[in-house]
């Protein structure tokens, strides 16, 4: 929780400051962008939530410009997205995969109800 | 006279109309109102409401700051709080309703053991049974909670990783775990794979994803997976669970998989295609 409030507080600082965003600051906030994309990535969100890990890649691909170009404010705001990105990605994630196992259990369950007599006992 | 003194009326009439729009605040920003909204409409859902945690209540302050501070942000800086805010809510929503659904598959997971426990006692008390192919099934005992502290089958301290994973079988729903000679085993029945294939369930990729949380922090576990059954199905049931821990970052050089043949009866039906995962508690 402490993460996330200190993350919106540092986004909207960064945003407006470029003098405040250094090279360290901007490459941090990339590294952990990556890091988000790639748990994303790991928790099947290509499958369970393309259009929100599309969305990350190029926020990443866009910090990565920036850094190219050294504009490290642009790194960090851009980093900034794809990891939100990439949390919102993962998250999504787990909610169709939660739901897509409930749901087969449910199946089951109904399964054997009808092969126990054609109801809840 | 009448009409120039209606006139400075109107006149005074606009001028006051103007001056108190002027000094009345305009409303928030859509985008705002929209997240406002959302977040409203989360909080009256009772699957969200209850089930939101921190990730609601970092959605509810990042809106809230963004509301309180919109007019002292520039553009840019807006337009990032709004990004960001906007994602939050998405991430609680997402968060709240799969901890919904993980928690009403852990009460139909158990609804289910109950169903197939009832099931195989009508089973046993008919003699002759003719149905259509039925489902090859396990019974799942379930095992008592272990105690915090676990300790290995040697009396030594089990790695505090390899501990939690005993302590989360309410999180892997159709998994049972134990320790045994071998290790701990965490044990797949064969419902966790696609009826005759070797694909898993989404079931079971939910209980394979906590494995593998558990197993990236425990470097040092080496881990064989067991599959039981004499024909090709059994390895490439085996395979496609170490190719999925490898696909989570469970390096496969870790992993050993390999059939051992049916069960010995009394244990499990001939017909069972269980896969166990032996946590070695000999690896160093």
């Amino acid at each position: 929780m402490k993460r996330y409030r200190l993350f919106l507080l540092a986004a909207l600082a960064v945003s407006g400051a470029a003098a405040a965003v250094d090279r360290d600051t901007a490459t941090l906030e990339l590294t952990q962008a990556v890091t988000a994309v790639q748990t994303a990535e790991r928790d099947d969100a290509a499958r369970y939530a393309p259009a929100d890990l599309d969305e990350a890649h190029a926020m990443l691909d866009s910090a990565q410009s920036a850094v190219d170009g050294r504009n490290w404010t642009d790194v960090a705001i851009y980093a900034e997205r794809a990891k939100v990105t990439g949390d919102l990605a993962s998250s999504r994630s787990r909610q169709h995969r939660a739901e897509a196992a409930t749901a087969e259990i449910e199946r089951s369950v109904d399964s054997l109800q009808h092969q126990l007599g054609g109801g809840a006992p | 006279m009448k009409t120039s003194s209606q006139h400075w009326i109107l006149a005074s009439a606009i001028a006051l109309l103007v001056g108190a729009c002027a000094t009345v605040p305009p409303g928030p920003p859509p985008d705002v109102v929209r997240l406002q909204n959302d977040l409203d409409r989360m909080h009256s859902d009772p699957r969200i409401a209850s089930n939101g945690g921190a990730e609601l209540a970092n959605a509810d302050a990042a809106v809230d700051m963004l509301a309180r501070n919109e007019r002292t942000l520039d553009r840019r800086q807006y337009q990032q709080g709004v990004y960001i805010a906007d994602k939050l809510v998405g991430i609680a929503e997402a968060s709240a309703l799969a901890r919904y659904s993980e928690q009403r598959g852990m009460q139909l997971g158990a609804e289910r053991e109950r169903l197939l426990a009832q099931t195989a006692v009508t089973e046993t008390r008919t003699t002759t049974i003719v149905t259509e192919a039925p489902p090859p099934r396990t019974v799942v005992t379930t095992v008592a909670p272990p105690p915090r502290v676990v300790h290995t089958e040697t009396g030594e301290l089990m790695p505090r990783a390899r501990a939690e994973l005993m302590t989360m079988q309410d999180q892997m729903p159709g998994v049972e775990s134990r320790l045994d000679a071998r290790g701990l085993v965490i044990r797949l029945g064969d419902f966790m794979f696609e009826p005759g294939r070797a694909e898993l369930t989404p079931t079971a990729e939910q209980s394979l994803d906590s494995v593998a949380r558990v197993l990236r922090a425990d470097g040092d576990a080496g881990i064989a997976i067991e599959a039981y059954g004499d024909d090709g199905m059994a390895l490439r049931r085996a395979n496609a669970v170490r190719d999925y821990l490898d696909a989570r970052g469970v390096d496969s050089t870790r992993v050993s998989a390999r059939t051992i043949g049916y069960a010995p009866r009394n244990t499990i039906a001939d017909n069972d295609r269980r896969v166990d995962i032996v946590i070695r508690s000999d690896y160093r």
